[in-house]
């Protein structure tokens, strides 16, 4: 077995130096040579000495060495372990607050716990937690009070904090215009005496305990509407309490002892760590009987907004048939506070270091989740992914249970997703009901894998394309003609307002009033007419049946379906040719559905509900459907209005304007 | 004994582990006809697990448990001293920049003087089971127990996932894999390389790689071919690994050489089949030349799907090189190509668990010098490579024999 031979290399060099060293010294100073030559010799021996001891350790060791030197992988020689610091054992903590109109910041003991000068971002009301024992950070948020309904965010956010955390706040620009009585109220009950005086453009800064002392508060009031208030610095001392009373006294069980990790370090997410009666973090929904997707991996796709995932990871584990041992959540960053959370819940967390920009990098972290997806699972055929921002309907399993089989025996299949695009409160009705659509809705989707790794993974989109992965994934090239089966009513909900694509005004618009089933065991009608030649026969019966509405009446108009309930009805719009989307996109934007682009389509058919019936529209005629038509009826045509200069199509982001 | 109270511990906590301790294997080996016959009688005697070891070996499928602070608590009220050995995941390492959390790999019991080590299996994409080296790290007790003289752990290791007999040996009751003799004989010969993924990665900053829609088609059909290519082999039970540009491109990038216009494996001259090129055949490959003979340079080549080419080489064992034949079909003139000797180990490629030079530096670097870092799209196959040398001319009346083109 080959030796180690590393370290004794190290000697001969330290040696010199001294020696060196002490040459430089003697040339003035003779006296100090008896002292440099026994200085000299001690050292040698303790260098051999240490030399002896790691030459016989490593020999001792080498069977751990040993290693083909080519193929060296392992780092474990290089992450030697470094003693843990002995806890603070420091009572005080100096913290300085600063506020400001175009920087706040934060420092605790000196260091910068929060910074925030970039320009036209970060307005409104910060606020730090810190652990009263450790002084670690715990949460860190901003509120843009500025606009509205952020203020009810921050006592939502305020009433999840444990009592006797410390509590740090600071404003960025504007912190009152939309700061209501509720939340100045609860600013003043922290014992901010300045909160309920707040006004336009004064700069605040507030440190306290929550239930407990205040620490210190600076407040510099703006002169005029036009101005801004001074910056304020404040400085002040918080004293620590011990671990003892910071923690709770959970009794010590597997789940308790993760809680315990999980509420050390982290604020903000309410009753799990309540002292009292916490929240559980293990679920046990019933199990499905003959579940087909028991053993499908799940690969849940996160960024850092840990707050969504804990909210989707609850309502993922309590969907029945979920099988945690499928999990894995693979966050874009090495950020720990989404990785706290997937520990909480025992689940399997792999970081991903990001390699790009914006989209791209999302595009990246799709791509290196479903691989590794693959490689820790290689004997699974699908994968099912989910996003953090999204809820799992109860019967999410049982749902794809029922319908899983179909990607395995259609091949003119590309997916089953859990999301109905034009599945909204007011079009969506039967929870046992699927649809064949040509369009890739995501949101909670079956891949299968054949398809990921002879397909997609190969000339998955590089990090300079900069493009989305779904778009790309919608593309001709990529689909080729191929369907998802999605339900009418939707098995996720898309929550999520702060995303990459998302905004307050956007969510409100399109994702808010989405149906979400909330019934279990959804027992799936007739599965097997989702085939691609038995859906054919499936949307003939169903034009067969269907009454021809009314078309000289305006189809945005309520009336335009009688007032009945589960009945068929049909309405053919003009649609030149297969891309012709003029009118299609002009009814979906008075019947207040999805029209930013086309989705839910087959064959020129699209399928909804209107009323509590069903509600078939056909263009023509473009759609081969269009035989069914009679021939009295004109398709209605809805012409796009005219275009105002300057006028936008889709909303804009409200940006963050300076005020 | 101490095997007796380890089942215990795990049938407790309801972990299905199996034996693949090589002593203990060997000898219910000899007896195997009779262990699977007879059903559950007392033994007479204590005749396997009393043989004198140190150690007993027990492998575990990673998929099958998770309750390790149980199993460790449990471990300990029983007496048991026990080391856990992490590693990070193998199966993330071919990912841009991934980083999980740390996987057992292998797990320590001892009680008294004796001791169980059970080795973690993870099932990996080839179908098959992989175990991973023991290390120590730097905290840990280093004598815990003589580390040098375990079965498994000096290398990672490569296995077939065997099928599982539950019987009765000794008065306990154990999984072991229905045929011994076949596990034993892969030990072994299980050793596993990893690919360089860090250093592929570091090869395409450089290099980028093309991502051209011929070159995503190419890898596909190569990758299918290659996929075929070791169904059939395998079949027939013939040894074979990765040779020449297909070898290269495994060690260089982990992937294949999108310009390589071929799939290239060797085989020893001795493990050639007179079946192979019927298999060949029947498995819609047909056969484009055939160049040698069995005794002399022998080189087949079988025509895949969409242009691309399957080479087979033969390699030929001289006392201190290898050596494989190339023939020029116009002329008639011999080449050879020397390798220094080399065994063979396991790894995985494209999704397929094969086998390939362990010594893989040296075996890359004498077909393509030391300069194989760069790619090289325009190349000779008479004269580009550093180990070829001529070897003179086929007899004219031996060409129709040795130069066969379809």
């Amino acid at each position: 077995m080959e030796e180690w031979k590393g370290s004794p290399g190290a000697k001969p060099h330290a040696k010199r130096s001294w020696h060196l060293a002490c040459k430089y010294k003697l040339m003035n100073q003779r006296a100090l040579r008896k002292l440099c030559q026994t200085g000299a010799v001690l050292f040698l021996l303790v260098t051999v000495i240490v030399n002896i001891k790691l030459i016989l350790d490593t020999r001792r060791a080498a069977y751990e060495e040993e290693e083909d030197s080519t193929q060296d992988y392992d780092d474990d020689m290089l992450d030697m372990e470094v003693p843990k610091q002995p806890a603070n054992t420091r009572k005080v903590l100096d913290v300085e607050v600063y506020s400001s109109r175009s920087k706040v910041y934060v420092a605790v003991d000196g260091t910068t716990v929060l910074e925030d000068d970039a320009r036209e971002q970060g307005r409104g009301i910060h606020v730090i937690v810190l652990n009263q024992a450790t002084g670690h950070v715990m949460a860190k948020r901003v509120f843009d009070t500025y606009s509205p309904h952020e203020d009810e965010a921050m006592v939502l956010f305020l009433n999840m904090v444990a009592r006797g955390r410390i509590l740090i706040f600071t404003i960025k620009d504007e912190g009152s215009f939309h700061l209501k009585d509720t939340a100045k109220n609860l600013l003043k009950s922290l014992g901010s005496q300045v909160a309920p005086f707040l006004s336009w453009r004064d700069m605040w800064t507030f440190v306290g305990k929550k239930g407990g002392e205040v620490y210190g508060e600076k407040h510099a009031k703006s002169p005029a509407l036009s101005t801004w208030g001074d910056a304020v610095l404040l400085k002040t001392e918080v004293h620590l309490t011990s671990l003892e009373d910071a923690e709770c006294h959970w009794p010590n069980t597997e789940l308790n002892r993760r809680r315990k990790t999980f509420c050390s370090k982290v604020e903000g997410y309410g009753s799990v760590c309540s002292c009292k009666d916490p929240t559980p973090i293990e679920f046990n929904p019933e199990p499905l009987k003959n579940n087909k997707v028991f053993d499908v991996p799940v690969a849940v796709i996160a960024g850092n907004r840990p707050n969504y995932l804990y909210r989707m990871l609850r309502s993922l584990l309590s969907a029945q048939g979920v099988n945690p041992e499928m999990i894995t959540v693979f966050i874009d960053g090495y950020y720990e506070e989404p990785m706290d959370v997937v520990e909480l819940f025992g689940l399997a967390g792999i970081q991903h270091t990001p390699i790009s920009i914006k989209n791209a990098r999302v595009s990246q972290h799709y791509k290196a989740s479903l691989t590794a997806t693959f490689n820790l699972f290689p004997e699974a055929k699908f994968a099912v992914v989910l996003e953090e921002d999204l809820d799992i309907s109860v019967d999410f399993f049982s749902f794809l249970s029922q319908s899983i089989y179909l990607l395995e025996e259609d091949e003119s299949l590309y997916c089953i997703s859990a999301w109905n695009d034009q599945g909204y409160e007011h079009t969506a009705e039967d929870p046992s009901l699927l649809y064949r659509v040509e369009t890739m809705p995501g949101l909670g989707w079956v891949l299968r894998k054949s398809l990921y790794k002879e397909e997609l993974e190969p000339k998955w989109p590089t990090p300079e394309k900069l493009w989305d992965w779904d778009m790309w994934m919608r593309m001709p090239e990529q689909r080729k003609g191929r369907e998802c089966i999605i339900p009418d009513i939707s098995r996720s909900y898309h929550f999520g307002i702060v995303g990459l694509n998302m905004n307050g005004y956007f969510h409100e618009a399109y994702f808010k009033k989405h149906k979400f089933n909330t019934v279990p065991n959804v027992q799936l009608k007739n599965v097997e007419s989702l085939k691609k030649d038995a859906y054919e026969i499936e949307i003939h019966r169903l034009l067969g049946e269907a009454e021809v509405l009314d078309h000289s009446k305006n189809p945005c108009e309520d009336s335009f379906v009688p007032d009945t309930e589960g009945k068929v009805y049909v309405m053919f719009i003009r649609m030149e040719q297969e891309a012709d989307f003029t009118t299609w996109t002009q009814l979906a934007k008075c019947l207040h559905i999805w029209d930013l682009d086309v989705r839910g389509n087959h064959k020129g058919l699209w399928r909804l509900f209107r009323k509590k019936n069903h509600f078939l529209v056909v263009g023509v005629p473009a759609s081969p459907y269009s035989s069914k038509k009679p021939p009295s009826v004109t398709p209605i045509y809805m012409e796009p209005p005219a275009k105002e200069e300057g006028a936008v199509a889709a909303p804009a982001v409200p940006a963050a304007e300076q005020t | 004994h101490v095997v007796k109270k380890f089942l215990g511990l795990i049938s407790s906590q309801n972990i299905p582990v199996y034996l693949i301790d090589p002593l203990v294997l060997g000898l219910i080996d000899k007896d195997i006809e009779q262990i699977r016959t007879t059903s559950d009688g007392p033994s007479p005697e204590c005749k396997y697990f009393c043989a004198p070891r140190d150690f007993t070996t027990f492998a575990l499928l990673d998929k099958t448990w998770k309750h390790e602070v149980d199993l460790f608590r449990t471990a300990e009220r029983m007496g048991f001293q026990w080391l856990r050995v992490l590693h990070k995941d193998p199966r993330l390492d071919g990912m841009d920049d991934l980083s999980g959390t740390e996987i057992p790999l292998h797990y320590i019991f001892k009680l008294a003087s004796h001791a169980i080590h059970l080795v973690v299996f993870y099932e990996r994409s080839g179908h098959y089971l992989w175990h991973g080296p023991l290390r120590l790290k730097q905290h840990m007790d280093r004598k815990f127990v003589p580390f040098r003289k375990l079965h498994f752990g000096r290398y990672p290791g490569a296995y077939e996932k065997p099928e599982l007999l539950p019987v009765s040996l000794d008065d306990l009751k154990v999984q072991i894999p229905q045929n011994p003799s076949n596990f034993l004989e892969e030990i072994p010969h299980s050793r596993f390389l990893e690919c360089r993924y860090r250093e592929a990665r570091a090869f395409f900053q450089l290099y980028p790689d093309d991502a051209s829609l011929e070159a995503v088609e190419f890898r596909k059909r190569a990758k299918s071919l290659l996929h075929l290519a070791a169904l059939t082999l395998n079949n027939l039970g013939v040894t074979f690994w990765l040779s020449s540009g297909t070898c290269l491109g495994w060690y260089r990038q982990c992937n294949i050489i999108p310009y390589s216009k071929d799939v290239d494996l060797g085989i020893f001259i001795r493990d050639y089949k007179a079946d192979i090129i019927p298999a060949f055949q029947k498995a819609g490959l047909p056969l484009k030349h055939k160049f040698g003979k069995v005794e002399d340079s022998l080189e087949l080549s079988f025509q895949g799907e969409g242009d691309i080419k399957l080479d087979i080489f033969f390699f030929y064992e001289e006392d201190d090189y290898m050596w494989n034949g190339g023939t020029q079909a116009k002329s008639g003139k011999k080449f050879k190509y020397l390798f220094p000797k080399f065994t063979l180990c396991w790894t995985e490629f494209v999704e397929l668990k094969v086998h390939v030079p362990c010594e893989t530096l040296q075996y890359v670097e004498a077909n393509y010098g030391p300069g194989w870092r760069v790619p090289v799209r325009t190349w000779d196959w008479k004269s580009s490579p550093s180990n070829v040398q001529d070897n003179g001319v086929w007899p004219l009346e031996e060409w129709d024999e040795v130069i066969q083109t379809y």
